[in-house]
């Protein structure tokens, strides 16, 4: 973004004068590739994505791995949008694993990050009839599987 | 190979996943429909499962990670029983009982995120063996010490060590931070 750079010179003899410029260029740059959105934009972009009519399954789930893999936790409208999206696809199981998801991102911050998460999406929870994970029965271990190793 | 077919239907950007034009991949609501070709390739060792995304890395392997909550096929196969409950998902979900909702996830996923992270209890195990392992180490260097180590020098004992110290104090060996300046010349004993 911009930024304003002020300069201030002085003269070398008893004459000091202050030379106030102003740059209108780009002062801070960052050297990666193309310009970095900002947050709201990130989130419009996704929350616009989840909610396209003709979303399909490869598509969501594309975009949940990636969402996945980056480093934050998703904003309630993103969430809200690919819930809808697993339920125009008709797919309940994916919608309780991208909320796993979700817990999985929260960290070990999850007892203050959660529960706000919960409370900004139980209306679309409650309206589509998803269950969180702890209403499954998934917040703990419920199968056990057999190490590989030791097969 | 299957995963460049699969990866040619989507993007490798790191944002928004858009689809290539491809003539040979097409995908649809749920099921992605593949050429004969690729399908002969992948699909023997994958028996009835249906390929639902991308995946780890475009391979059409099931793979339970964090990281990745969607694999890239359903865990299950479509046996009857499995299409009859994806007929009723298309309904309403809050008619589906919690048995219901709990095969449709089964039927999709192999273990829960809550099992993926469980501890294995493999460190007791571990702590077992590092053990075991000192504890024969420590008969191994009692053995050696009784069998292989030759006899201590004879000059291995007090005595001994006791006129050495005053051989070095009488030739004044380290007077000035050594054993000769701990030695009071004069009352002839240690400061």
């Amino acid at each position: 973004m911009f930024r304003i750079a002020q300069r201030v010179g002085s003269t070398v003899q008893c004459v000091v004068r202050n030379n106030i410029q102003k740059s209108s260029a780009a002062v801070f740059v960052r050297h990666s590739h193309g310009k970095q959105e900002s947050d709201e934009d990130f989130d419009n972009r996704y929350e616009a994505y989840f909610n396209r009519p003709d979303i399909d399954g490869w598509e969501l789930r594309k975009a949940m791995n990636d969402l996945q893999g980056m480093d934050m936790v998703p904003e309630p409208r993103i969430i809200i949008a690919a819930l809808k999206a697993c339920r125009k696809l008709n797919d309940f199981a994916l919608a309780v694993r991208y909320l796993e998801a979700v817990q999985e991102k929260c960290g070990s911050r999850k007892n203050e990050i959660w529960p706000y998460l919960e409370q900004e999406i139980r209306p679309t929870l409650d309206s589509l009839g998803i269950l969180t994970p702890e209403e499954m029965g998934y917040g703990k271990p419920e199968l056990a599987i057999q190490d590989v190793y030791s097969m | 190979m299957a995963g460049r077919q699969l990866a040619r239907t989507a993007i490798i950007a790191c944002r928004l996943p858009q689809r290539s034009i491809c003539t040979s991949t097409v995908c649809r609501s749920d099921q992605v429909q593949l050429d004969p070709q690729t399908r002969d390739k992948i699909y023997p060792k994958l028996g009835n499962r249906e390929i639902v995304g991308y995946g780890m890395n475009g391979t059409a392997h099931y793979i339970d990670h964090t990281d990745f909550p969607c694999p890239a096929i359903r865990f299950k196969e479509n046996t009857p029983e499995v299409l009859a409950l994806r007929e009723k998902e298309k309904g309403e979900w809050k008619a589906l009982t919690l048995e219901e909702k709990k095969e449709l996830y089964r039927a999709s996923f192999c273990q829960t995120y809550a099992e993926m992270n469980a501890p294995t209890g493999e460190w007791k195990s571990i702590t077992s063996i590092v053990l075991m392992g000192m504890f024969l180490t420590g008969w191994l260097l009692l053995w050696i010490k009784v069998y292989v180590y030759p006899d201590l020098p004879k000059t291995i004992n007090r005595e001994w060590q006791e006129s050495e110290v005053r051989r070095m104090i009488d030739m004044r060996a380290a007077p000035v931070e050594g054993v000769s300046s701990k030695w009071d010349y004069e009352k002839g004993e240690w400061k």
